[in-house]
């Protein structure tokens, strides 16, 4: 039996991390607790301990290799000669943790769209004695992975979850949102699009850090926010929610999705938002944005999140950053990173809400006495009607990028930064 | 004031504790005397098969330390009928393997007496008996029966796993008025330890936590006990840290004791040298699942010895017996 270590994910903006040196060498013996090896990361180095003891019995990355957080970095087994497949471990630990949970296999026929199949896996093994803290705590087992042998969910991990459960922010009928928080100033609030966390916003957050406190909602059923079954269409109830997280007036930028809750924000509770920035927005779902958005909660039921986000990447992202393959396998480690933190049952929810959402009237736009920024992409497949937006509200401003997709943030990453971050000073 | 004793010196001491006492108290077996005839040649008495009872004789006289013929039933039979009339007495059933050939005096004798008179009638028998492997006494002399008297109704079971607790334990069977099966583990007969002077008791059915840790809970009994303190210790040297508890008693079982210890680590192990199926690992196993699921963070685990006869080969013996490797390895895979 062997444990795995793998590149810790440090912060909310970190994705990857350089392997500096590894203090203990291969066939030693590690304590649980000492330091096992160092990374850089964002120009900080950091000191790793072994999370378990034992003896390294072997590492997949030499120092000075860059991974993704999450990548499989090394073996601790019970002994130093101990039976070890290297390949056959680390296929078994990419399964795992790219899958947010224990994947089951599809059933052979294709089940009804937005059925949860993950949830006919069969029992997870937990320890009696995590039930009885699980209901003691009042927190869903289902959502808490299991650090055991078999991932077996142990009292620890139930605590451990519980803990960070705490650090949640109520946002009315006992839901609770996770909020990261970075950085310091005023504060802006930042609302992820369909399917994704606030780690889409990851190259704009150090940046924003430096002069503002950023807060990030995870919306419902995203990363450890809670996943209640939705009462109403996802737009308003994603508005509602950023409005219970803030206090006073507060910038919010929103993508997609996002800036469609941010609009329903500002048009509800014009007093709460100082300025408001919409990326690639939309106020009606098309019929190929419902479509997509659809097959997205599908494929997220029936495969692995790296599937998915390579699924998604022709409509999220232009022909030519397509063309570059290196950005191209960068954006896939990305996406499914995010991807792998939203629950499939809550996208099958999202999408049938949008279904069903009547969309924001026109007409209403003209009431928004707030300042605005829209960014537009030229190559958007999925809400091509941004610059409409950017008309309709009367101060807004529009940053229109040309050569990207959907994804405009990830995709003009400086372009999109700079803007909002002279949008936010000037407002 | 205490000194050291081995076990055996502790029980032959508890013996003559228990005779000076109670006039009552008499001791019979096979060899209990041993060798007394003789006695006009200057030949010390043997004592019994390991000597535990050596000079009781010359103390008390043979009117209270009685050898019997070699016939198990006949000795167990004498003794439940003394006890049913009114003397207190202690036989000695050299090895335990031997209870095949005498059960019905315990099982339908000793065992129901009480039950059936109303309570009119009173056993108060001890039974002595060696148990278990470590001296090479091969397959009909080395077994641990002890999950069959703990199995009966009506019958008491204890077993020691020191010195100290030999003596009390002891002293507490003999004047306890219903049937009790002391049982004497070949692994700690020649064990020494502090041992206090003096008259005391260790009461029966009550277990002792011999060791804190907050981690895992390892449950042992009589020759296990020092198995799971050295596991605990190897244990703490890889920073986990265990509860041992002694259960002392077989029958009644603290059951409090086991479900305390297993509230507090959610890891439990049990460690019996007995054979695994219908023991008393399995009961205690049973225990937790029953009255302490809530409480399991990791599966119970048993370490005991296999389905198999003792072997009378050193080397297998060693084999067969539970070690601390095994417990270590156990607890290490609990995850």
């Amino acid at each position: 039996m062997a444990i795995p270590i793998s590149m810790p994910k440090l912060g909310m903006t970190m994705e990857e991390g350089t392997l500096l040196h590894w203090e203990v060498e291969v066939g030693a013996r590690v304590e649980k607790g000492e330091t096992l090896y160092v990374i850089e990361s964002e120009k900080t180095e950091a000191e790793i301990e072994a999370t378990a003891a034992g003896y390294l019995r072997h590492v997949y990355v030499e120092p000075g290799d860059v991974v993704p957080c999450g990548t499989l970095l090394a073996a601790i087994a019970d002994a130093p000669d101990a039976d070890f497949d290297p390949e056959a471990f680390r296929h078994e630990h990419d399964r795992a943790t790219t899958a947010p949970e224990p994947s089951a296999p599809a059933p052979a026929p294709a089940p009804a769209p937005a059925t949860d199949t993950r949830t006919e896996a069969g029992r997870r093994p937990v320890a009696p004695a995590a039930r009885k803290l699980a209901r003691e705590l009042e927190v869903d087992l289902e959502r808490i992975p299991g650090s055991g042998p078999g991932g077996r969910v142990t009292r620890e991990d139930v605590r451990t979850y519980a803990d960070l459960r705490a650090s949640l922010v109520e946002v009315g009928g006992g839901v609770g949102l996770e909020v990261p928080r970075l950085g310091a100033g005023d504060p802006v609030l930042l609302l992820p699009g369909f399917g994704t966390d606030v780690s889409s916003f990851a190259a704009q957050t150090p940046a924003l850090a430096e002069h503002h406190l950023v807060l990030g909602v995870n919306p419902q059923g995203v990363g450890l926010s809670d996943d209640p079954e939705l009462d109403t269409h996802p737009v308003s109830r994603a508005a509602a929610d950023a409005a219970a997280v803030i206090d006073g007036p507060i910038h919010v930028v929103g993508a997609s999705l996002g800036a469609a809750a941010a609009i329903e924000l500002a048009l509800e509770q014009p007093e709460r938002v100082r300025s408001l920035t919409l990326i690639t927005p939309f106020v009606r779902a098309d019929a190929r944005l419902q479509a997509v958005t659809e097959a997205w909660a599908r494929i997220a039921a029936e495969c692995s999140p790296e599937t998915l986000a390579r699924a998604l990447l022709p409509w999220l992202f232009s022909r030519d950053w397509l063309a570059d393959d290196t950005a191209r396998e960068r954006g896939v480690r990305g996406l499914a990173a995010s991807v792998a933190r939203v629950r499939a049952t809550a996208l099958g929810r999202i999408a049938a809400g949008l279904r069903a959402w009547s969309g924001t009237r026109v007409d209403d736009l003209a009431r928004i006495d707030i300042p605005t920024l829209v960014v537009v992409a030229g190559a958007d497949l999925l809400t091509p009607n941004g610059a409409a937006v950017a008309t309709a509200i009367p101060r807004a401003e529009c940053l229109e990028v040309r050569q990207a997709g959907h994804a405009v943030a990830v995709e003009a990453a400086e372009v999109v930064t700079d803007r909002l971050l002279s949008h936010l000073a000037a407002h | 004031m205490s000194r050291k004793l081995s076990t055996g010196r502790a029980i032959n001491e508890a013996l003559a504790i228990a005779m000076e006492s109670d006039p009552d108290v008499i001791l019979l077996g096979e060899d209990v005397v041993g060798g007394g005839t003789l006695e006009a040649d200057g030949v010390d008495e043997m004592g019994g098969v390991v000597g535990t009872t050596k000079g009781l004789v010359k103390r008390f006289g043979r009117d209270r330390v009685l050898d019997t013929p070699i016939s198990e039933m006949g000795l167990l039979g004498t003794a439940v009928g003394a006890a049913a009339t009114g003397l207190r007495p202690v036989a000695e059933l050299m090895f335990m393997d031997f209870l095949g050939v005498c059960l019905d005096p315990l099982l339908n004798q000793a065992a129901k007496l009480r039950y059936m008179f109303g309570g009119k009638v009173r056993i108060p028998l001890t039974v002595r008996t060696l148990c278990g492997a470590g001296m090479q006494a091969a397959a009909q002399h080395s077994q641990s029966l002890y999950w069959i008297t703990a199995g009966i109704p009506g019958l008491k079971t204890v077993i020691p796993s020191n010195p100290a607790d030999a003596k009390g334990l002891l002293l507490a069977a003999i004047r306890d008025d219903n049937p009790v099966v002391f049982c004497e583990p070949k692994l700690i007969l020649n064990q020494v330890g502090e041992v206090p002077e003096g008259d005391y008791e260790v009461p029966i059915g009550v277990a002792h936590l011999a060791r804190q840790g907050g981690d895992v809970s390892l449950v042992g009994f009589g020759g296990t006990v020092p198995i799971a303190l050295r596991a605990a210790d190897l244990l703490a040297a890889e920073g986990i840290q265990a509860d041992v508890l002694d259960l002392r008693s077989l029958a009644p079982l603290d059951e409090e004791a086991i479900l305390t210890t297993l509230e507090k680590t959610g890891s439990l192990v049990v460690v019996d040298e007995a054979t695994p199926r219908c023991g008393i690992a399995s009961d205690v196993a049973a225990l937790c699942v029953d009255r302490g699921f809530d409480s399991l963070n990791t599966p119970v685990r048993r370490v005991t010895a296999p389905h198999a006869p003792v072997p009378f080969s050193a080397v297998l013996e060693q084999a067969y017996l539970p070690s601390a490797e095994r417990v270590v390895e156990t607890v290490r895979a609990l995850g």
